[in-house]
């Protein structure tokens, strides 16, 4: 028999082809936005933001921390036990940077800086001359004014011991050692009392953060509750000091307290203790 | 970097991070699917067509056209000539070497023998790769049982090296495991649906053709025995 031509040829092979190329991609896409295979686990995001840390206690005692390890070398444990302890205030701080909540937040700090930027300016109009120039060194310097002086005379005050250190005999050394130690114990003290004030503070905010204020309350009650606490932050009791006078407020704070839970504590176990018995005093206005 | 805790579970990760055999049933899957799809449409657009022609040429046919001109039309342009056309052509052609009058029987024999050999082989062309589309639909979700099967094996077979066992370790096992399930049902799924279809297409295709041979052979055997008839009476 003849065979035809045509016989062989099948009409779209190559259009057959390119759908099902074109169905297989429809398929991927499917699988790949059509599920939502990442699962995300909300109930994590629990993050603690602290717009303004206390920063007045924790400085003095890392200075006085730098101070003593120099001369002896059998004390390096201060200065390590010192380290880990600011690292909770670098991590608490980054994270207002990528949240839009805490953007409203770092609004309202800027102003304040660029206040205290701005005030020198006008007075220093007056010398127009220099204005270019200095601008960037007049910021840097308001900052560096209130800081240095304070190690500066530390470190005068070191050669001088020094200095003295050297004259002196052995036995001095010895009473000096002593002195160091004794002050050592006192920075100690003094970082613990800091730590102590910044987490309490830490610990106000937090339940501040977590009232649902009462609206249109007169005048500034206050509400002072005597919150139990548990190592690891959570809330054993909260009992009512002294009531501010509206029934509303004071609920508000006492749910405040135990949604704030687990409550910031310190990473010291041996702080612990300044924290059982916390007496909390919560104003309406701040 | 980030503190959003997710467990990395897209698509991408899972398959990759599959183990090799379950790649392996994947790969051949995905292979076997988008074969199966590409006869699915080659076979859509063939039958369709087929259909068509057929259509059309039973339409000119049982208006009572000229059987001569109507093989010259078959003969003449065979690009766009249909199965029915084609099965014509040759019952005719055979028919018409016989013209000078010999018995009546072998000439029906023969023309028939004919249509029946074009026929069969027009048949063999619209059944080409159904047998494929058969067979994706019918072992493609055993493949993919397999690939599953043998992803949770190793999935469980991690969780005892595991002390506390949570559903988090084997989750994502088994996850991947069963998008070659997913992948095998989505291979047989369209292959059994077409092939039924294409089946009952082609079936009606060949009742058709074959009720057609039947129809030109008694024409034809008409037309032979008309002139003889007139050859006696004169």
């Amino acid at each position: 028999m003849v065979r035809l031509p045509g016989d062989n040829s099948e009409p779209g092979k190559l259009r057959a082809a390119l759908f099902a190329l074109l169905v297989h991609a429809a398929f991927l896409a499917l699988l790949v936005f059509g599920l939502n295979w990442k699962n995300e686990v909300s109930e994590m995001m629990s993050v603690d933001l602290w717009a303004e840390l206390p920063r007045h206690p924790v400085e003095p005692p890392s200075s006085a921390a730098k101070v003593i390890p120099e001369p002896v070398k059998v004390k390096p444990q201060p200065q390590q036990k010192t380290q880990p302890q600011p690292q909770p205030v670098i991590k608490a701080a980054p994270p207002p940077v990528r949240k839009p909540d805490i953007a409203l937040k770092d609004k309202t700090e800027k102003p304040q800086l660029k206040e205290e930027v701005k005030k020198p300016e006008p007075v220093k109009k007056e010398v127009p001359k220099k204005e270019p120039t200095k601008k960037p060194v007049e910021k840097l310097v308001p900052k560096e004014e209130v800081k240095k002086p304070e190690p500066v005379k530390k470190v005068e005050q070191k050669t001088e011991k020094k200095e003295d250190v050297r004259q002196q005999a052995e036995a001095q050394k010895q009473a000096q050692q002593r002195e160091r130690e004794a002050a050592a114990a006192k920075a100690e003290r003094a970082r613990a009392d800091g730590e102590i004030e910044k987490y309490r503070e830490m610990i106000k905010a937090k339940i501040r953060s977590r009232i649902i204020m009462p609206p249109d309350l007169p005048g500034n009650p206050a509400v002072e509750f005597t919150v139990t606490l548990l190592p690891g932050g959570d809330v054993l009791t909260v009992t009512l000091r002294k009531s501010s006078g509206y029934t509303a407020f004071d609920e508000a704070v006492e749910r405040a307290i135990y949604l704030a839970k687990p409550l910031p504590l310190p990473p010291d176990p041996g702080l612990f203790n300044a924290f059982r018995n916390l007496d909390l005093k919560v104003y309406y206005r701040e | 970097m980030s503190q959003v805790i997710t467990q990395d579970l897209s698509f991408f990760h899972l398959v990759s991070g599959a183990s090799l055999p379950v790649q392996l049933v994947m790969l051949l899957l995905l292979l076997a699917s988008f074969v199966s799809w590409w006869f699915i449409f080659r076979k859509l657009f063939t039958l369709r067509q087929e259909i068509k022609q057929t259509d059309e040429f039973e339409n000119i046919f049982w208006r009572g056209s000229d059987l001569n001109a109507l093989y010259q039309r078959a003969a003449g342009a065979r690009h766009a000539v249909g199965s029915m056309e084609r099965i014509f052509e040759a019952g005719f052609r055979e028919f018409t070497k016989y013209q000078s009058g010999v018995d009546i029987g072998p000439i029906m024999d023969s023309t028939r023998g004919a249509m029946r050999a074009v026929y069969q082989r027009e048949m063999d062309r619209l059944e080409s790769h159904l047998s494929f589309l058969a067979t994706v639909g019918s072992v493609s979700p055993y493949v993919g049982l397999f690939g599953t099967v043998w992803g949770i094996m190793n999935a469980f077979r991690e969780l005892s090296n595991v002390g506390q066992a949570t559903i988090a370790h084997v989750a994502p096992g088994i996850a991947e495991a069963l998008i070659a399930t997913a992948m095998g049902l989505f291979a047989a799924i369209p292959a059994v649906i077409a092939y039924n279809r294409y089946a009952s297409d082609t079936a009606q295709l060949a009742t058709r053709y074959e009720s057609f041979i039947e129809e030109v052979s008694n024409v034809l055997q008409r037309r032979v025995a008309k002139p003889r008839d007139m050859a006696n009476f004169s």
